[in-house]
C-alpha cells in the first residue's frame, strides 16, 4: 500500500502497474471436479425453476434459471448441477450461484427420465447443432458447438459469458447505434496487468476477435487502448492504437472519452449511449476462440497478489472456485483477511473463498488483516483534499454531506453524484476516513433503483 | 478454507494513512517554534495559561460528550488545537477564569452546538476570542498586561502604538525585531519566524490550503501599501502590519481552518483577499487596534457564499446533447 508521502502538496501520484517484459508463462489451475457458476438473475421461488439440483448438464450448455431469463451463463463442464443458491453482491443485488459437480452420470439411477427430461427444458432454447440428448446416450465426451453466425443476436444468444465478459448485451441492445468499439488493452485499476498481458500475448487473436467484433457490430471504427509505456509486438493494422496515460485514473472509459475521442459522457450516460462501446481485451481474444471453435471457451487470465504483494499470473476455468485458485499458489488465507475481487480502488470484498473464477474478474487480492485500513464515522471536516484530487471536478465535500443524510436527489440534482467515474481517490485521501466511494455507490444505487420503480409504477 | 470469516467492506481497499488525530498533531508541531519562543519571552505564566487553555478546551468537549452520550472524540485532538491556537491569541497575564470562559465558548458555542467536527461555520477559536474581546476588552491591552514585565524593547504593541502616534511609531519596531519575537503581543503571535516555518511546513505537509494564506498575505501587503502610498504619515506599511498583531497567526493557522473556509480554488483566494482587505481596513479605519478575529469572523460568514464558484463536474449540462 501506498503511503501519503511526507510531503504532499500535489496528492498521491498513482501509476498504473505495468506488465512484465518477458510475459511469464501464468499458473494454471486444473478444472476442479466443483464449479461455481454465477447468473445474474435472483432466485425466484414463484416461478418455475428450469434447473434443478440433480439436473444434467453438458459442456457448453446454456443454463437459464427460468423459462423467460434473459441472463444465462454456460456450463465449463459435463455433468450434474449439485445445488442452486441465492448470492447477495456487496450492495444487496442478488444473483444466483449454480454448483456444478463433474460427477458422471450413474447409469443405475431410477430417475433417468425424470432428469433427462429437466435437462431438455434447460436446453430448449438452444439452437445447438447436435442434439445433447442423443451424445449423452452414447456417452462420448459431451460438448455443444453453437451455431454462430456473424450476428450480434447470435453472438449474445451464446457467447455472452466467454472470459473478458464481452458486452453482447450492450451491443445487441444498441444495434445499429454502436458506432465505435474501444478494445481495452489498459487495465482499469491499480496493481493489475491482466489486460496487458492478454494483449501482447494474444495480439494475433485480438486483431481477429477486433475485426469479428467490427463485422458483427458493423462499427465504423476500432481502436486499442493501450498503456502509453506499452510496445505492441507489431502494427495493429486495421486497428487504431491509442496510448493512455499510465496516470491513474486515466484508463477509465469516461476519461478515455473526454481526453482521446473528444466527447464528454453526459451524467448517468453510459459510453453506448454516445455510441462508444468499450470491450476488454480478453474478451476479443475469447471471441475469436470461440467463432473459430464454434463453442464457448472457459479459460480466464487472472492477476492474483498474495499477502506479500507478490502477483502472480494464473490460468482457471470460469467457475473454478477462488479457494482452488490459493491453494495452488500456496496463498493461506486467515480469518479476518480480506479477499479483494478487482483492484484496490474499485474492486469488492467478498464473504466466501468459494467465490467462483467469473468472466469480468480480472485481479484478485488477498488483503492480510493487519494491512485493513479503517473507516470512521466521523463527519466531513471540509480539508478539500477530495476536491484537489478528484478528476470529474464533483464537489464531494457537499456531495458527501447529501449522501450522508440520505438526500440522494437532492446529490444527484445540485452536487453531480453522477459525474463520478468512480475512481475511489477521494475515499483515499480522505483525512476524515469517510466511506466516501460507499456512499456514492449507494446513492447512484438507490436512485436507480427509485427510477426502476417509478416506471413500473408508471406502467401499471 | 472450509468456513473462513472474511473481513467485508467498501472500495477503496487503500488509504493514504492520514487521519484526524495526525492532521491535528501537525498542527499542534507546528505552532511549536511560536510557542516555545513564547514561553521564553514571557516565562512561567505563559506555560500556565496555554495548559489551562488546552486541558479545559478538552475538558469542555469531554464534558459535552457525556452530557450528550455521545462517544467522545477527544482522541482525534480537535479541541486540543482550538485550546492550544486559543492560548497562543492571549497574553500571558489572562486570569484563569477568563481562560475557561474563553474555551467554553469556543469549544461549545463555536462547535459542538453546531454539530461537533467539521461542522462549525465560523473558526471555533475566533468565536471564544471574539466574544472575549468584546466582553472584556482590557484584558486584551497588551500595553497594559505586560507593565510588570522587563523587556529590552519597547514595551508597546506595535499595532496600539500605531493606532495612537501614527505610521511614525512604526520606526520603534524594526521588522528584524518583529520577525524575532521582539515585540509585545500574545504568547504564540511574536515569534513571526517561527510561524512562518510553521506555516510553511503545514503547507508542505497538505495539512493547510496554501491558496488561502497566499492570497490572505499579498492582500496584507498590496492592501497596507495602497493606504501607505496614500499617507505615509498616517498608515503604516505593509510589513509592520504583515509581522505585528494576530495577522500571521491569522495566515498559517486561524484562516485556513478546515470547516469555515471555501475548498475551491477561486473561492479560496477570494477569501483570503477579503480577509485581510477587512483587517486592514479595520485597522487603518476602523476602531479596533488588530482587527483579525473580527476580519476572519465575517469572511467566514461569506464561505458558503462565494465557495458556490466551482468548476464544472465532468459531464454536467451535456445530459440532453
Amino acid at each position: 500500500m501506498i503511503k501519503r508521502s511526507f510531503f504532499s502538496l500535489s496528492g498521491p501520484g498513482f501509476n498504473y502497474d505495468t506488465v512484465e517484459p518477458d510475459l511469464k508463462e501464468p499458473t494454471s489451475i486444473p478444472i476442479p471436479p466443483k464449479l461455481i457458476l454465477l447468473v445474474n438473475e435472483p432466485v425466484n421461488p414463484g416461478k418455475k425453476a428450469l434447473i434443478k439440483a440433480k439436473s444434467k448438464v453438458t459442456k457448453g450448455q446454456k443454463l437459464c434459471l427460468y423459462s423467460e431469463s434473459t441472463e444465462y451463463t454456460v456450463s465449463p463442464i459435463s455433468g450434474k448441477i449439485k445445488a442452486v443458491e441465492s448470492y447477495s453482491d456487496n450492495i444487496g443485488n442478488l444473483s444466483t450461484y449454480i454448483v456444478i459437480s463433474d460427477e458422471k452420470d450413474d447409469k443405475s439411477s431410477s430417475k433417468k427420465s425424470k432428469k433427462s427430461s429437466e435437462k431438455s427444458g434447460a436446453s430448449d432454447k438452444l439452437k445447438a447443432s447436435d442434439k445433447p440428448d442423443d451424445s449423452k446416450e452414447s456417452g462420448d465426451p459431451e460438448e455443444i458447438s453453437y451455431d454462430l453466425d456473424e450476428s450480434l443476436t447470435s453472438a449474445d444468444e451464446f457467447l455472452r459469458m466467454l472470459p473478458g465478459a464481452p458486452p453482447l448485451k450492450q451491443l445487441a441492445a444498441g444495434e445499429g447505434k454502436i458506432d465505435t468499439i474501444v478494445i481495452s488493452g489498459v487495465d482499469t485499476d491499480l496493481l493489475s496487468t491482466t489486460r496487458q498481458y492478454v494483449t501482447l500475448k494474444f495480439f494475433d487473436e485480438l486483431k481477429k476477435g477486433a475485426l469479428l467484433l467490427q463485422k458483427i457490430s458493423r462499427a465504423s471504427k476500432v481502436f486499442l487502448a493501450i498503456p502509453a509505456t506499452l510496445n505492441l509486438p507489431e502494427t495493429a493494422d486495421t486497428l487504431q492504437v491509442i496510448k493512455i496515460s499510465e496516470k491513474y485514473p486515466s484508463a477509465l472509459p469516461a476519461l478515455i472519452l473526454k481526453d482521446h475521442l473528444n466527447m464528454i459522457l453526459p451524467q448517468g450516460k453510459s459510453p453506448e449511449d454516445l455510441g462508444v462501446c468499450f470491450v476488454s481485451a480478453e474478451a476479443a481474444v475469447s471471441l475469436a476462440r470461440a467463432y473459430k471453435a464454434k463453442t464457448a471457451v472457459f479459460e480466464k487470465i487472472l492477476t492474483v497478489i498474495g499477502k506479500g504483494g507478490k502477483a502472480y499470473r494464473v490460468k482457471a476455468s470460469i467457475g473454478t472456485p477462488l479457494t482452488r485458485v490459493f491453494k495452488a499458489l500456496r496463498i493461506q488465507l486467515n480469518d479476518q483477511d480480506r479477499l479483494i475481487i478487482g483492484g484496490p480502488m474499485r474492486g469488492f470484498a467478498t464473504y466466501t473463498v468459494h467465490h467462483p473464477v467469473e468472466a469480468s474478474m480480472d485481479t484478485v487480492i488477498v488483503q492480510k488483516q493487519t494491512k485493513i485500513t479503517e473507516v470512521s464515522d466521523s463527519a466531513c471536516i471540509n480539508c478539500g483534499k477530495c476536491i484537489q484530487i478528484c478528476p470529474a471536478q464533483v464537489p464531494v465535500n457537499m456531495l458527501v454531506r447529501n449522501l450522508e443524510i440520505a438526500k440522494y436527489e437532492e446529490a444527484a440534482d445540485f452536487y453531480d453524484l453522477f459525474s463520478c467515474i468512480e475512481c475511489g481517490l477521494c475515499t483515499y485521501v480522505c483525512t476524515a476516513q469517510i466511506p466516501i466511494f460507499q456512499h456514492i455507490l449507494l446513492g447512484k444505487h438507490k436512485l436507480l433503483n427509485f427510477k426502476a420503480d417509478a416506471e413500473i409504477g408508471d406502467c401499471k | 478454507m472450509k468456513n473462513i470469516k472474511l473481513t467485508v467492506s467498501h472500495a477503496p481497499f487503500w488509504h493514504d494513512g492520514d487521519s484526524l488525530f495526525r492532521m491535528n498533531l501537525n498542527i499542534m508541531i507546528a505552532a511549536l517554534p511560536a510557542v516555545i519562543c513564547g514561553l521564553i519571552q514571557f516565562g512561567g505564566p505563559a506555560l500556565g495559561v496555554l495548559a489551562l487553555s488546552i486541558s479545559s478546551a478538552m475538558a469542555w468537549e469531554y464534558i459535552m460528550a457525556i452530557l450528550a452520550k455521545k462517544k467522545s472524540d477527544i482522541g482525534k485532538l480537535d479541541t486540543a488545537v482550538i485550546g492550544l491556537l486559543f492560548g497562543m491569541m492571549l497574553p500571558a497575564t489572562a486570569p484563569w477564569w477568563l481562560i475557561i470562559i474563553g474555551t467554553f465558548v469556543a469549544v461549545i458555542i463555536g462547535q459542538t452546538i453546531f454539530g461537533g467536527t467539521g461542522a462549525n461555520p465560523f473558526n471555533p477559536t475566533l468565536i471564544g476570542m471574539g466574544i472575549l474581546m468584546i466582553s472584556w476588552k482590557t484584558f486584551f491591552d497588551f500595553n497594559a498586561a505586560y507593565v510588570n514585565y522587563s523587556f529590552d524593547y519597547s514595551h508597546l504593541a506595535p499595532l496600539s502604538a500605531i493606532k495612537q502616534f501614527g505610521a511614525s511609531a512604526a520606526a520603534d519596531f524594526p521588522i528584524t525585531n518583529l520577525i524575532m519575537g521582539q515585540q509585545v503581543g500574545a504568547i504564540g503571535s511574536t515569534f513571526g519566524l517561527g510561524l512562518i516555518i510553521g506555516g510553511i511546513y503545514l503547507i508542505l505537509r497538505g495539512y493547510i490550503r496554501w491558496e488561502i494564506t497566499l492570497s490572505f498575505i499579498a492582500g496584507i501587503i498590496l492592501t497596507a501599501l495602497c493606504f501607505n502610498l496614500a499617507n505615509p504619515e498616517q498608515y503604516a506599511g505593509p510589513m509592520t502590519h504583515l509581522f505585528s498583531g494576530y495577522t500571521l497567526l491569522g495566515a498559517f493557522f486561524l484562516l485556513p481552518e478546515n470547516s469555515s473556509s471555501p475548498v475551491n480554488r477561486i473561492p479560496m483566494l477570494i477569501y483570503g483577499l477579503l480577509a485581510a482587505i477587512m483587517i486592514i481596513l479595520m485597522r487603518n479605519i476602523g476602531v479596533y487596534t488588530d482587527g483579525t478575529v473580527l476580519a476572519i469572523l465575517l469572511v467566514n460568514l461569506i464561505n458558503p457564499i462565494i465557495d458556490t464558484i466551482k468548476p464544472k463536474a465532468l459531464g454536467k449540462g451535456a445530459s440532453h446533447a
